[in-house]
């Protein structure tokens, strides 16, 4: 039975995108096997990340002298070094995801906010914005967590700010840019309420911009709470990190290198997938940012 | 001119106000301030008196009024540890981490710009890759990480050089480079990136097409356009100079302001902290004040001041 | 029957201070404009760029509160931008700006923007969204197919027909086009402004047509008045208007139309264009005027009907209240 026919479309066929050069494969591949162990790490990791084994404590990674039972080598305690680290992954890239998200919100939303009052609100945003670059964040970041000491919600929190003030400055541009003679005037005088010119119109604008700068901040974040944790100061024991592996594994830095050399590697090869991914898709999705 | 730097100035001062009205927040939130500044186990008629003095019972503005004045007046409260004046405490410090803080700029600098300029200039060149690369390497490759394996190669396996400690010129040798190593390749990125931006200018074509020689087209034309935005970011290497210094002193236990700032924070010794907050605010103010003064310098359109046509 | 738009009296003033030790200067962009607008007419607004008009575009739709005078539409007070009132009255007027590609969003399709104020004003249900949405494009001459591309997918005179397509979904009584053909090719201009007047004719909509160019506002106009330096020096029909104008820069700007055939008589003016920040004293105009006289640098001149015709315009050698003189020196108001 012949169907109606389709309304034709008269519009030029979308050409093929290129694809990604194959460091940044190699980077989505990489950021997809520490998604897959950071999800999987219970049922992936072969030890609890504080099991004991006393009678193998410092045993050298296989290939080295060591044994399939544990393949990365154990640590002064005993602790199975891939258990740790698995979990390590977990934990470093949660607390990654999660400062990188509540940054995101907190500075757009303030970004939105100076956009759209102007005036008092505005100023007060860009003081702000100017206190947070008037001091490194690390030595911001020690101070506040002398003051109120140590938790991991306190170090989420403050991670995410670290980076807020770029959402909050490519927020604020591209919403006053969009107000005074674009699509956001445009949409206001049809009579659209703020949460529906923001929501529906300036927001999916910015969001390609908004998530390069993401990812541009994810690989600092993690640097930096590796920082922390190497000094003693962001993760905490029982908990574990890669920074916080590296700082445990200084001690035995010439006895049993491999114990801070797995989490450090980890650390170079996530921050740099993730680095090449948000340059790729810098330079795809944006070419007017530098 | 005149007018770019009293407002600079002025933004420099009300910043230095804010970090002390966040210091203080921050020290009202987190619990009595005079028994934390005191310590745990100070007696309580010492608390008491440092209340007194501090007039802690009075409404929360005055306070904020004595606590701006004590900050002026050089009284930054007591080490917890070992009770002397903090400002004394992170005074003597300060030495040790310019030794390694200096040298270190000078190695971004005289390392990280000739770089970065060699291969803008050279584009596409096995010189360029290179720099690209290892100036991706000093982004993702974490500070102590680089530090340890420094560590690892030279001391431990190679035996060339000490591990830690502050002993002679040659323990300062590993903790300058990872220092400046990082900071050279992100500065080397940077000014690869300015110079490519200005040699694509249509007055480089211009200067080139009238005859030119390149090398003069790039001293005289290039070179100082492409200085300005990378002197901006003078100011930005300074702050992660003093980040990094945190770290690096701390793998290489070099006893420097950073080092002090850890253990502080890993003891609550809020006063210490709070000093160097206000020291490191206080220098970080002063290098934007100093780039600020050379971008005004540079760049002539500031320079003739605000002239604008009739 | 009252006028659909009445504004009286309206002032705009801005403030800039240059630099953060600066003075603040007041630049006063509109300075006492009235005027009306009847229901399914159309009135054209003419002036130079920065004479006031666009922000007298924006205060007649309340975009921005004036700083004295008052809107009145349909017989009640325009309520304060940025109110639930505000925003429902929308529904009965519409801006149409300069640029179309600005105007629309990027990402969404162009028949979704199309149909986006029958959203906002909950009117009608989906299906028959779809169906309106057909009907306007249809309307503006672009076709149902349209719908789905999106706005850099269109030619520029296509833009403006899906702009102005938005803009009568709600079926306005008011239309306020602030230079909507400025952007587009000469070709495409008279297509458009042809558009206007035949949509006029449909649907009755009142237009107030802002423009620079004096012949496009002369074709789609009842009436025409114009602009200098924030207040209404010429009030008339446009073939009046064009043919004898009052005002020394009315005169000046028919006279700059090239006329094949018309010899010499091309009145120059003289001076710069004017500063609104810098605002002459007296007739904002006198700098300028080859024929101004004293009175004209120390009077503001009212817009009243002339002795004679009755045409409105500001001025006093127009008014017969001077003898035309030769042209004087600046004077500056005072800071």
């Amino acid at each position: 039975m012949p169907e109606a026919p389709h309304p034709v479309a008269i519009a030029p066929p979308r050409r093929r995108v290129a694809g990604p050069p194959p460091l940044v494969v190699f980077g989505i591949v990489w950021l997809a096997l520490m998604l897959l162990v950071a999800i999987l790490a219970d049922v992936l990791s072969p030890y609890a990340y504080t099991a004991l084994d006393l009678r193998n404590r410092l045993s050298p990674p296989v290939g080295f002298g060591g044994t399939w039972l544990h393949p990365l080598g154990t640590d002064e305690l005993g602790r199975d070094v891939l258990s740790r680290l698995i979990y390590s992954i977990r934990t470093s890239l949660l607390i990654a995801f999660g400062a990188t998200i509540i940054g995101a919100v907190v500075g757009t939303a303030l970004g939105f906010l100076a956009a759209h009052f102007r005036g008092l609100v505005e100023q007060a945003v860009l003081a702000l914005v100017d206190f947070s670059a008037s001091l490194p964040f690390l030595i911001l970041a020690l101070a506040v967590l002398a003051f109120f000491g140590n938790s991991t919600v306190l170090l989420v929190c403050l991670l995410g700010l670290h980076a807020w003030e770029r959402y909050a400055r490519i927020a604020r541009g591209l919403a006053l840019a969009a107000g005074m003679q674009g699509y956001a005037a445009a949409v206001r005088g049809l009579g659209a309420s703020p949460w529906r010119i923001y929501g529906r119109h300036v927001l999916p604008n910015i969001a390609s911009t908004l998530i390069v700068s993401m990812t541009l901040a994810f690989p600092e974040i993690i640097l930096l709470e590796s920082g922390l944790s190497f000094l003693g100061l962001g993760v905490q024991p029982p908990n574990t990190s890669l920074g916080s592996m590296v700082g445990y594994g200084r001690e035995y830095l010439t006895r049993a290198p491999w114990i801070l050399l797995a989490p450090a590697i980890t650390i170079v090869l996530t921050t740099l997938s993730v680095s090449l991914i948000g340059d790729w898709l810098r330079d795809r999705l944006d070419p007017t940012l530098r | 001119m005149l007018r770019y730097l009293a407002t600079r100035l002025l933004r420099a001062a009300l910043t230095i106000a804010m970090v002390v009205t966040f210091a203080f927040v921050v020290l009202r939130l987190s619990g009595d301030p005079a028994q934390i500044i005191m310590g745990a186990d100070a007696p309580p008629e010492a608390v008491d008196a440092f209340r007194a003095a501090w007039g802690l019972d009075q409404p929360v503005w005055m306070q904020y009024f004595h606590y701006f004045g004590a900050i002026l007046s050089g009284d930054l409260g007591r080490s917890m540890r070992d009770g002397r004046d903090a400002i004394v405490l992170v005074a003597e410090r300060i030495p040790a981490t310019l030794a390694l803080t200096i040298p270190a700029l000078a190695i971004k600098i005289g390392l990280g710009i000739p770089a970065g300029i060699y291969a803008a200039l050279h584009r596409n060149s096995w010189v360029d890759r290179l720099v690209m690369v290892v100036a991706v390497a000093g982004f993702t490759v974490p500070s102590f990480v680089l530090g340890l394996i420094l560590v690892l190669v030279f001391a431990v396996q190679l035996g060339w050089l000490p591990s830690g400690g502050q002993e002679s010129w040659r323990h300062a040798i590993l903790p300058v480079i990872t220092l400046g190593l990082g900071g050279a390749a992100v500065l080397a990125r940077f000014t690869r990136s300015a110079m490519l931006e200005v040699l694509g200018q249509p007055y480089i074509r211009t200067a080139s097409a009238k005859g030119v020689p390149w090398r003069a087209v790039v001293t005289r034309h290039a070179l100082p356009n492409a200085a300005i935005p990378t002197v901006t970011i003078i100011g930005f290497m300074v702050g992660s100079l003093i980040a990094g210094a945190v770290v690096v002193e701390s793998v290489f236990s070099w006893p420097g302001v950073g080092r002090l700032l850890v253990v502080a924070v890993g003891n609550r010794d809020l006063a210490v902290v709070q000093c160097i907050l206000l020291l490191v605010a206080a220098t970080m103010v002063m290098a934007n004040l100093v780039v600020d003064l050379l971008y005004g310098l540079l760049d002539p359109r500031l320079r003739a001041g605000a002239r604008k046509a009739a | 029957m009252t006028a659909l738009l009445e504004a009286a009296g309206l002032v705009r003033r801005y403030f800039t201070r240059r630099g953060l030790l600066g003075r603040v200067t007041e630049v006063r962009a509109v300075d006492g404009v009235s005027l009306r607008v009847e229901r399914g007419r159309t009135l054209g607004l003419v002036g130079e760029s920065g004479c006031g008009k666009s922000t007298t575009g924006r205060l007649v739709l309340g975009m921005e509160m004036p700083d004295a005078g008052e809107v009145r539409f349909d017989g009640a007070p325009m309520p304060p931008p940025g109110t639930a009132a505000w925003r429902a009255s929308r529904a009965r007027m519409q801006m149409v700006f300069q640029d179309p590609l600005g105007a629309l969003d990027r990402r969404l399709p162009v028949g979704a923007q199309v149909a986006e104020p029958l959203e906002i004003h909950r009117i009608g249900t989906p299906a028959k969204r779809t169906a309106r949405v057909e009907d306007l494009l249809r309307s503006v001459g672009l076709r149902p197919d349209h719908a789905a591309r999106y706005p850099h997918e269109l030619s520029g005179g296509q833009r403006q027909r899906a702009v102005l397509a938005r803009a009568l979904a709600t079926s306005p009584d008011l239309l306020v086009c602030d230079e909507p053909i400025s952007a587009l090719d000469v070709s495409i201009q008279a297509q458009v402004m042809n558009l206007l007047v035949d949509l006029q004719e449909r649907t009755g909509t009142a237009v107030l047509f802002i423009s620079h160019d004096l012949r496009a506002v002369r074709q789609v106009s009842h009436r025409v008045a114009v602009m200098y330096l924030g207040r209404i020096v010429e009030k008339g029909e446009p073939d009046a208007v064009l043919h004898d104008p009052a005002h020394p820069y009315a005169q000046a700007l028919v006279s700059a139309i090239p006329h094949p055939g018309r010899a010499g008589r091309r009145v120059v003016l003289g001076g710069d264009p004017p500063n609104p920040a810098d605002r002459p004293s007296g007739c904002a105009f006198h700098p300028r005027c080859s024929i101004a006289v004293g009175m004209c640098t120390r009077v503001v001149p009212e817009l009243k009907p002339r002795p004679g015709d009755g045409r409105l315009v500001a001025c006093h050698v127009a008014q017969g209240e001077v003898a035309p003189g030769t042209g004087v020196a600046e004077v500056k108001e005072a800071a």
